[in-house]
């Protein structure tokens, strides 16, 4: 498992070469704006529950038949296995949010996700289009834009310092993302 | 690569739990001392081959008899090896003040060091010299900042302690 600093070390090591000026800005970086990533990934760990279960929801208001008999959501066994799974994803791209780096995403999590889901006929189009509202609920909470139009009843204000989180939010998108393309 | 956020990432995930607030707690504790060790690195990687030929330089006048006929340093393919293997001990420092922790220097350096130094017949007296010449040379403020320097040598007798 690597994070951004290991990175750095990792490519450094294979051009034999030590690690300064461009690569060290870019940590830099990483190390001013450490706080903004502290607050993500709180924001998204303090919301999961709630991330997991809209987005598993929203799933099936799309697609009923995901209920009805012979759905792959339809004993509540399986809701249940749906829910847990929705929530794995969402945990190991905290992670990788945290680190800073996709590999814990993709060696610990992705890696035959999408073999293992063929082999037990889940739909993945349907399990894409759940990690697809969780990354937007997510973005919504990093950012602070999530509105209580959006969020009815379930909606909580997140008290934290504005700022702007374009490149945080646009680096959790990407992991996001990574899971879609992974299941498709 | 082990560090700081991998630890705190491999103990949730062992655990299955979402990052608590104590795992963000000692992230932002590392992400705070790292400046020191960024300017640290960033100083040595502009200087290296300054540091790595004057630390060359003091163990070869220290053990001279290193340039005799047959020994380590005894022809000038040997000459840039020594030279070599000084430079890349003080790249695994600059990697892990970047990374934070003795990682890369614990599993590109240390790591069956021993055996290869004994394989090869050389001797490691002359390598502690070399990184001790470096461990003392360095002085806050000329080439970097107090804390810098601590995290520096902190490294360097790491290593030193590793071939002693």
């Amino acid at each position: 498992m690597l994070d951004a600093f290991s990175r750095a070390v990792v490519s450094a090591d294979s051009k034999t070469a030590c690690i300064g000026g461009e690569e060290l800005q870019s940590l830099k970086t990483f190390i001013a704006d450490g706080n903004k990533r502290l607050d993500a990934v709180n924001v998204i760990a303090s919301n999961a529950s709630c991330i997991v279960s809209d987005a598993v929801a929203g799933m099936i208001c799309e697609n009923q038949g995901l209920i009805q008999a012979g759905g792959n959501c339809y004993p509540n066994r399986r809701m249940a296995a749906c829910l847990r799974d929705g929530e794995i994803v969402l945990r190991y791209i905290t992670y990788a949010v945290l680190s800073g780096d996709a590999s814990v995403l993709e060696d610990r999590c992705l890696n035959g996700l999408k073999e293992t889901y063929t082999a037990l006929g889940v739909p993945l189009q349907s399990t894409g289009r759940a990690v697809g509202i969780m990354k937007a609920s997510s973005l919504a909470h990093i950012n602070g834009n999530n509105s209580e139009a959006a969020g009815g009843s379930r909606y909580k204000k997140n008290e934290m310092i504005d700022g702007d989180c374009s490149a945080i939010t646009s680096e959790a998108a990407s992991y996001f993302d990574r899971v879609i393309s992974a299941l498709s | 690569m082990k560090s700081v956020v991998t630890t705190v990432v491999t103990a949730a995930d062992a655990a299955g739990r979402f990052p608590s607030t104590s795992d963000l707690e000692s992230v932002q504790g590392s992400l705070q001392r790292a400046a020191a060790r960024m300017e640290a690195a960033e100083k040595l990687a502009s200087n290296i081959d300054n540091v790595a030929q004057e630390a060359y330089d003091a163990c070869i006048k220290k053990y001279s008899y290193l340039n005799d006929a047959g020994q380590a340093n005894s022809n000038d393919t040997f000459k840039s090896k020594c030279l070599r293997d000084i430079k890349h001990y003080m790249r695994l420092v600059n990697y892990c003040l970047v990374v934070g922790g003795t990682g890369p220097l614990d599993e590109w350096g240390i790591a069956g060091q021993r055996e290869v130094y004994r394989a090869l017949n050389l001797p490691t007296a002359p390598y502690v010299e070399a990184l001790s010449f470096a461990r003392n040379r360095g002085c806050a403020p000329r080439d970097m900042s107090a804390q810098a320097l601590v995290e520096y040598n902190a490294l360097l007798d790491y290593v030193i302690n590793s071939l002693s």
